[in-house]
C-alpha cells in the first residue's frame, strides 16, 4: 500500500495515539484506508481534507462513535483500546469537540461542564460546582457567568463551553473538529492558544479546520486526506496553502478575485439603513449599491447577525429608518421583507436554513410557494420542474430533486439554499456566514454565486468571521462593534489591522 | 474532489434507478413509510375473514365504516395539528360538549337541524382557534392547553344537563347516521370527502406544505417569509372542526345527545396518526398513512368482537400495534440514514455521530460526512 510518506511515524510506538490499518466501508465505498497514523504526545497535528475525504470518519473511530472494518485497531502508548465504543475511547482518554454541540440546553453553563465527571456523595453541591465551573471558564478565558443556561449562549460561547468541557476531562488526545468555524478571529486566536499549550502538556491535540491559516498556526505538523486515503504528511512550517489546497484538491484551484469595478457613482443605491436600532443593535446607517457587496465584520455578539435579522423583519427594529429601492421599507415579519425583495441565507443551515429531511425539492421551492402556486394550488409536475429551474444556476449536485437535503455534503445543501432565495428574485440579498462548514472548493462556487448575485445587480451584505473572504469578496466593509458601525472601510483602504482595531474598539495609530 | 463526492453521494440511488432488480424494487415499497400499514390491513382482513368469514360480510363492513368515520374523522385533523410538532388532546371531549350544546339547541329550543349542525362544526373551530391562540400568542405548549380543554369541555358536557342524556333530536341526524348510498353508509362517504380534502389540502396547496415546512423546522420557516402563527392556528381550527362533524354523527348514531361519549377518543385518534407514519416531531406523515392506520385499527377491533376476544385484549392490541408501528418507524428511519429531524427538546434532539456514520451505510463516501455537517 504505497500511500503516503510516513515521516515520523514508526511501528510500535508508545509515544502516542496511533491508528493501525484501519479502514471503513460502507457497502463497496471505502471511505477511509489507513495503513499507520500516529498522533504524538507534546504536538498538535493538524487535519485536512475536503468534505468527504474522511475526517469525520478517521475521528469518529478514534472516538468510538464509529466502528472500523475488522482488523483495524486504534492504541494508546502501544496498548490497544477497544473500538467502537464511545465509553471505551473516554476511559483511554480520547475527548473530542465536535462541531455539532451536544450541551443540554436547559442545564446551565456550570451543570454542562460537571456532567460527565463523577460527583461526590448524592447530592449536587450548587457551589463547588459553580466554582468549578468557574475556573474552567477562566482557563480557556471564557467570560460568562456559569450559572447562565446555555440555551441563551451565542454559538460562538456555546463552541467554547463545549471545549472547556472536553478539557476537563484532561484527556490524553484531544480532538478539536472545527473548533475555529463558529468564532471570529480573536476567539479563534485564544482556540488556537488552548491547544499549542495542551499539546505543551505533553498530550497530542488533533486540530481539524477550513482555515488553513489557522491550522498552519496551530499545528506542528499537518496531514492531509483525500478520499479516505493519507495523500500528505508536513511540517506546519512547509505547509503553504498552495501546498495544501493542490493535496487535498488533487488538482490546482483558481479562486478569482471578485472586485469587478464599475464607476460606484453610477450604480443606483438599493438599500439604505438610517439610525436603524434594535435590542441590543445601533443605531446604525448603512447603504448599499446594486452589484455592489457590503462586508460586515467584527467579533462575536458585536450585533452582526442581529443587523441582518432587523434588516430582514425577524427582529423588531424600535427606530430608524430603511429605504429599498427608493422606497420606505419596514417589514414587520420576514414575509412582509420577503414580498418586500430581501433575502437571507441565515447563519446555521441546520437549525435556520434547511427541512433536513425533506426532499431537496421541497427546499429550493420554500420561499417561493405562494407565487409558484395557482390559486393556492400546487401541482407536482411543476413544483419539480420550478425546482429544478431554481437549482440549476447553483450548480448543486444531487442523485435526484427529491432526495432529502439533509443527505447531501455541506456544500451542496449550501447551493441549494442560494437558489431558494435567488428564486425569489431578492433586490437585496443577506448573507450570514454563507461559507460555514463548507470544504475550500465549494467556498470557491459560493463565491461565484455571491458574484452571480452582484452580476444580476443585487445588492449583497455578507456576514463573515473570514477576514480574507471579506477582502475578497467585498467592495466596502463596515465594522461593528456592541452594535454599532465602528467604521466603514473602502476597497483600497482593506487591512487586517486596521478591521481588527476597530472591532475591539482600540485607536489606529498613525 | 468536492465534484466527485458530490455526484457520489447519490452515486447509489442512481444506479437503482438505472437497472430495477427485484431486490430495488422491494426496497423501493419498503421505503415507502405507508407500505407496512397498509400491508398490515390486508392481512388482518384476509386472516380474519379465513377464521370467520363472517367478518367479511356487508352488515359487519357497514358497522366497520361507521367507526372508522367516527375515529378517521378525529384522526385527519390530529394528524394536521401533529404535523406542526403540535398535539391536540381535546377532540374526544369537544365531541361530547358539541353533541351536548347541539342536540340541547335542537331538541328543547327547537333550533332547526341544519343550523345545529353548522353549530357543532362552528364550537369545534372556535375552541380550536382559542387553542391556536394561546399557542402562538402566549406560547403555551400545546399538550396544556388541550389538556385543560380535554378536562373543561368534557366537564361542561355533563354539567349541561346534570349528566342527563338528551333525547327527542330530529330524526335528521338518525338518517345521517343510518342511510346507506349503494351500501356504504353516509358517515364512511363524510369521512372519504374529509380525507380527500386534507390530501389535497396537504399535498396540493402551498399553505399545507408551510404546514410540513414548520413541522420540519419551525425557525427555517419563519426565515423562508412563511406567517408561522397564522399556519399553526389552522390545523387547531381545521381539528376542532373536525371534533364538530363527528359529533353530528354521534348525535345520529345514538339518536339522542349523551354526554359520556368521546371520552378517550382523542388517543386513538393519535395512536391512528402514529400507526398511520405520522411524526410526532412533525414534519413528516400523509393522509394515506393515517387512513390505512384508522382502517387496521378498526379491522383489529372488529375482528376482536367478531372473534370474541375480552374487551380487555382489546387495548393490549391496540398497545402492540402501536408499539410495532414506532419501532418500525425508527427502524425504517434508521436504515435511510434519516436522522431525526429536530426533535423535542427534551430528547437531545441532534443526530448524534453515530448517526451520522449510519448515514453513510450503502452509499459513497460523500455522503456520511454530508449528513453529519
Amino acid at each position: 500500500m504505497n500511500q503516503a510518506p510516513h515521516g515520523h511515524t514508526e511501528q510500535g510506538d508508545a509515544t502516542g495515539v496511533s491508528l493501525l490499518r484501519v479502514s471503513k466501508t460502507y457497502g463497496l465505498a471505502i471511505v477511509l484506508q489507513v495503513d499507520h497514523l500516529l498522533f504524538p504526545f507534546g504536538k498538535v497535528t493538524g487535519l485536512v481534507g475536503e468534505n468527504g475525504a474522511g475526517k469525520s470518519t478517521m475521528l469518529g473511530i478514534l472516538a468510538g462513535t464509529v466502528s472500523p472494518d475488522r482488523g483495524g485497531t486504534v492504541e494508546i502508548e502501544g496498548s490497544r483500546i477497544a473500538t467502537g465504543e464511545p465509553v471505551a475511547s473516554q476511559a483511554a482518554g480520547i475527548a473530542m469537540v465536535s462541531q455539532e454541540f451536544p450541551l443540554v440546553g436547559q442545564l446551565s453553563a456550570a451543570e454542562n461542564l460537571t456532567l460527565g465527571l463523577k460527583p461526590k456523595g448524592l447530592f449536587v453541591n450548587r457551589k463547588a460546582m459553580t466554582a468549578a465551573a468557574r475556573q474552567m471558564l477562566g482557563s480557556i478565558g471564557l467570560d460568562i457567568d456559569p450559572r447562565t443556561p446555555v440555551s441563551a449562549l451565542s454559538i460562538p460561547q456555546r463552541q467554547m463551553l463545549e471545549i472547556a468541557k472536553a478539557l476537563g476531562r484532561d484527556p490524553r488526545l484531544l480532538i478539536l473538529d472545527e473548533p475555529t468555524s463558529a468564532l471570529g478571529p480573536i476567539e479563534a486566536d485564544q482556540v488556537i492558544m488552548i491547544a499549542r499549550q495542551y499539546a505543551a502538556q505533553g498530550k497530542a491535540v488533533i486540530f481539524v479546520g477550513h482555515r488553513l491559516a489557522e491550522v498552519r498556526r496551530a499545528a506542528d505538523q499537518v496531514i492531509v486526506l483525500r478520499n479516505g486515503r493519507l495523500v500528505a504528511e508536513m511540517n506546519a512550517t512547509e505547509a503553504t496553502d498552495e501546498r495544501l489546497i493542490q493535496a487535498m484538491a488533487g488538482h490546482e484551484l483558481a479562486i478569482s478575485s471578485a472586485a469587478d469595478d464599475g464607476d460606484p457613482a453610477a450604480k443606483k443605491s438599493v438599500f439604505e439603513a438610517r439610525d436603524l436600532t434594535a435590542e441590543g443593535l445601533g443605531p446604525v446607517s448603512l447603504a448599499v449599491r446594486e452589484g455592489e457587496v457590503l462586508g460586515i465584520a467584527g467579533l462575536m455578539g458585536a450585533g452582526r447577525s442581529r443587523l441582518l435579522h432587523t434588516v430582514f423583519g425577524a427582529i423588531h427594529a424600535t427606530g430608524g429608518t430603511m429605504t429599498l429601492a427608493g422606497q420606505s421599507f419596514s417589514p414587520r415579519n420576514p414575509g412582509q421583507a420577503l414580498d418586500a425583495g430581501v433575502a437571507l441565507v441565515p447563519e446555521d443551515r441546520k437549525q435556520q436554513s434547511i427541512l433536513a429531511a425533506a426532499p431537496v425539492r421541497n427546499n429550493a421551492t420554500l420561499a417561493v410557494l405562494r407565487r409558484i402556486s395557482r390559486r393556492g394550488f400546487l401541482s407536482p409536475a411543476t413544483d419539480r420542474v420550478k425546482a429544478l429551474e431554481y437549482v440549476a444556476p447553483t450548480g448543486a449536485r444531487f442523485a435526484s430533486i427529491e432526495q432529502p437535503i439533509g443527505s447531501l455534503s455541506g456544500g451542496n445543501q449550501q447551493r441549494v439554499i442560494f437558489g431558494k432565495w435567488f428564486a425569489a428574485r431578492p433586490k437585496l440579498l443577506l448573507l450570514d456566514e454563507p461559507t460555514r462548514g463548507v470544504d475550500v472548493g465549494a467556498k470557491a462556487e459560493i463565491y461565484a454565486l455571491i458574484d452571480q448575485a452582484r452580476a444580476e445587480g443585487m445588492a449583497v451584505i455578507v456576514v463573515s468571521s473570514e477576514l480574507e473572504e471579506l477582502f475578497h469578496i467585498s467592495d466596502e466593509i463596515a465594522v461593528l462593534r456592541k452594535g454599532h458601525v465602528r467604521r466603514v472601510l473602502r476597497r483600497e483602504e482593506f487591512s487586517k489591522e486596521r478591521v481588527l482595531l476597530a472591532a475591539s474598539g482600540l485607536k489606529e495609530t498613525p | 474532489m468536492s465534484e466527485t463526492a458530490a455526484t457520489d453521494d447519490g452515486a447509489s440511488v442512481g444506479l437503482a434507478a438505472g437497472k430495477p432488480t427485484w431486490k430495488s424494487r422491494i426496497r423501493k415499497v419498503i421505503d415507502i413509510p405507508e407500505s407496512g400499514v397498509v400491508a398490515a390491513c390486508v392481512l388482518v382482513f384476509i386472516v380474519v375473514t379465513l377464521i370467520k368469514p363472517d367478518f367479511a360480510n356487508v352488515s359487519n363492513l357497514q358497522v366497520i365504516g361507521v367507526d372508522l368515520a367516527l375515529y378517521g374523522i378525529l384522526a385527519v385533523g390530529e394528524s394536521i395539528v401533529i404535523l406542526t410538532s403540535g398535539i391536540d388532546l381535546s377532540p374526544g371531549s369537544v365531541v361530547a360538549l358539541c353533541v351536548m350544546v347541539t342536540a340541547y339547541l335542537n331538541a328543547n329550543e327547537n333550533i332547526p337541524v341544519g343550523l345545529c349542525i353548522a353549530a357543532s362544526v362552528l364550537i369545534g373551530m372556535a375552541i380550536g382557534y382559542l387553542h391556536g391562540w394561546f399557542i402562538t400568542r402566549l406560547d403555551v405548549p400545546p399538550f396544556a392547553i388541550t389538556l385543560v380543554t380535554l378536562t373543561a369541555a368534557a366537564g361542561g358536557a355533563l354539567a349541561l344537563t346534570d349528566g342527563q342524556s338528551i333525547t327527542g333530536v330530529s330524526s335528521f341526524y338518525t338518517k345521517i347516521a343510518d342511510t346507506k348510498t349503494g351500501g356504504v353508509p353516509v358517515p364512511a362517504i363524510i369521512f372519504a370527502v374529509i380525507a380527500i380534502a386534507a390530501w389535497i389540502f396537504l399535498e396540493r396547496t402551498y399553505v399545507g406544505r408551510q404546514i410540513y415546512a414548520i413541522g420540519g423546522n419551525r425557525e427555517a420557516a419563519r426565515l423562508a417569509g412563511i406567517p408561522v402563527n397564522r399556519r399553526v392556528v389552522l390545523p387547531y381550527v381545521i381539528s376542532g372542526a373536525c371534533a364538530g362533524v363527528v359529533a353530528v354523527i354521534v348525535i345520529g348514531y345514538l339518536s339522542l345527545g349523551s354526554p359520556d361519549v368521546g371520552s378517550g377518543w382523542e388517543l386513538d385518534a393519535i395512536a391512528a396518526a402514529v400507526i398511520g407514519g405520522v411524526s410526532l416531531y412533525g414534519g413528516e406523515g400523509r393522509i394515506v398513512g393515517v387512513v390505512a392506520g384508522v382502517l387496521l385499527l378498526m379491522l383489529i377491533n372488529n375482528a376482536l368482537i367478531v372473534l370474541n376476544v375480552s374487551s380487555f385484549y382489546q387495548q393490549v392490541a391496540l398497545g402492540l400495534v402501536l408499539g410495532i408501528a414506532i419501532v418500525a418507524d425508527r427502524v425504517r428511519a434508521r436504515s435511510r440514514g434519516r436522522a431525526r429531524p429536530r426533535g423535542l427538546p427534551l430528547f437531545g434532539a441532534q443526530g448524534s455521530p453515530a448517526a451520522a456514520g449510519a448515514a453513510g451505510a450503502g452509499q459513497a463516501p460523500g455522503a456520511g460526512h454530508g449528513a453529519g455537517e
